[in-house]
C-alpha cells in the first residue's frame, strides 16, 4: 500500500507545485479572442460579423472613444482579401468608470465581454467561395494600480460568400371577380 | 484500512496549502520580479539616454546624489497620479540631495512627450526610454516601475505600479540616508 501511495502522492504534490508556479508567472493575457463560426455573406451586400472579445478579470482596456487624449484607444484593423470590402467596423460604448489609482476621475473602458461588428461587402463579381479575414485588435491594458505596453492581437473569421438570391418576382394584383 | 481516509486528506490539505500559497504569491509577486529583484543591492546599471531637450544624460551624471528613477508613459493613467507627487517631492528634498529623473517608454514622440512633462509642470529631466535600458533593470513589463538608487549608485529599492505617496517618501528618505547598505524588506 506505502509503495503505491508514494508515487501518487508525489505526483500530486508537484501537480500542486505547477499549479502554484503557473498562477504566479503572471503571464496570462489581458484580452482573448474566440474567431465566430463561418458566417455566410451575400456578395453585392452589406453582411455584419461580429467579432467577440474578452477582457480577462481585473483589467481594463481603453474604449475606442477615451476621454484623454494621451490614452490609446482600442481599435480595430482588418486587412481583407481584395475583392471583400470592409464598409465599416463598430465599436461599443465604453463604461464611465473610476479606479483606485484615479478616485476622482472617470475613464471610458471596456471590461469584461465586448463586441466590434464588422461590416463586410463582397464584390458582386467575386467568386462564391470561402474566405479568411484578417485583421489586428489594437488595445492598451490596465489593472488597478499599473498599465501595460499597447499590445496587437491577431484576429481572423472566415466567410462564405454567396450569390446574392434573385429579388422575388411580384404577382400582379388580380382583377376583382365579376359581380354576378 | 483505517489509514486510507486519512492520507487522502492529507494529501488534500497539502494540495490547498501549495494552491494557496501560488495564488496568494502571485498577487504579491509582479512578472519579471526575479529580473528587477537582482538588482537590489547591486550597482544600477549605467545608461546614456537623451532628454526631451536634446541633451544626453546620463545615470552617472547624478553620483552623489539619491535617484528616483521612475519609467513612465504618456498613455499610464496611475503614472499621472505620482507625477505631481514626484515634481512636489523634488523641490521639497532636492537640496538633501534628491534627484528624480523621469524615463519616457512611450511610442509618442519627443514633441508629445515633451508637451505632457510640460502640462504637468515636471522639474526634473525627462529622458527618452529604449527597450535595452528596461531590460538592464530586469525588465519593465507594467508601468509605472520605480527605481530607488542611493548615492553610490546602488538600488536599495523597487517599485512595480502606483504607490501611495508616503510611501513614496518613506523610499526617498531612505535612499538619502543609506551609502552603500542594502535595504531589506
Amino acid at each position: 500500500m506505502k509503495k503505491k501511495i508514494s508515487p501518487i502522492l508525489c505526483g500530486l504534490m508537484l501537480a500542486g507545485v505547477a499549479a502554484g508556479q503557473d498562477f504566479s508567472t503572471g503571464k496570462r493575457q489581458s484580452v482573448t479572442f474566440e474567431p465566430p463560426p463561418i458566417t455566410a455573406v451575400y456578395r453585392g451586400r452589406p453582411n455584419t460579423v461580429e467579432l467577440q472579445f474578452r477582457i480577462n478579470s481585473g483589467y481594463h482596456i481603453n474604449s475606442n472613444q477615451p476621454k484623454q487624449e494621451y490614452l490609446r484607444k482600442t481599435e480595430l484593423k482588418m486587412d481583407p482579401p481584395t475583392d471583400i470590402a470592409i464598409e465599416k467596423v463598430s465599436y461599443p460604448a465604453g463604461e464611465d468608470r473610476s479606479f483606485p489609482f484615479a478616485p476622482e476621475e472617470k475613464i471610458n473602458v471596456y471590461t469584461g465581454d465586448f463586441a466590434v461588428n464588422v461590416t463586410v461587402r463582397p464584390l458582386k463579381t467575386v467568386l462564391p467561395a470561402k474566405y479568411a479575414v484578417h485583421g489586428t485588435l489594437k488595445y492598451q491594458a490596465c489593472d488597478n494600480a499599473a498599465c501595460y505596453p499597447p499590445k496587437q492581437l491577431a484576429v481572423s473569421f472566415e466567410v462564405k460568400v454567396l450569390k446574392a438570391p434573385a429579388p422575388k418576382k411580384r404577382n400582379p394584383a388580380q382583377s376583382p371577380p365579376p359581380h354576378g | 484500512m483505517k489509514r486510507d481516509p486519512v492520507i487522502l486528506i492529507v494529501i488534500a490539505v497539502v494540495i490547498s496549502l501549495m494552491l494557496a500559497f501560488g495564488i496568494q504569491k502571485s498577487r504579491h509577486t509582479p512578472v519579471q520580479q526575479s529580473g528587477a529583484g537582482q538588482l537590489q543591492g547591486q550597482a544600477a546599471p549605467d545608461f546614456a539616454l537623451t532628454s526631451i531637450d536634446g541633451k544626453t544624460v546620463k545615470l552617472s551624471d547624478f553620483r552623489g546624489k539619491a535617484v528616483l528613477l521612475n519609467f513612465w508613459a504618456t498613455w499610464c493613467e496611475p503614472c499621472k497620479i505620482e507625477m505631481p507627487w514626484f515634481v512636489e517631492l523634488q523641490k521639497q528634498y532636492g537640496p538633501q540631495g534628491l534627484q528624480v529623473l523621469g524615463i519616457a517608454m512611450d511610442d509618442s514622440g519627443v514633441k508629445e512627450i515633451g508637451d505632457f512633462a510640460k502640462k504637468m509642470n515636471v522639474n526634473y529631466p525627462i529622458v527618452i526610454g529604449k527597450e535595452s535600458v528596461g531590460d538592464q533593470y530586469g525588465g519593465i513589463p507594467y508601468l509605472p516601475s520605480t527605481f530607488y538608487i542611493d548615492r553610490d549608485g546602488k538600488v536599495i529599492d523597487r517599485i512595480f505600479g502606483l504607490v501611495s505617496r508616503s510611501e513614496i517618501e518613506s523610499d526617498i528618505q531612505k535612499a538619502l540616508a543609506s551609502s552603500g547598505q542594502v535595504a531589506h524588506k
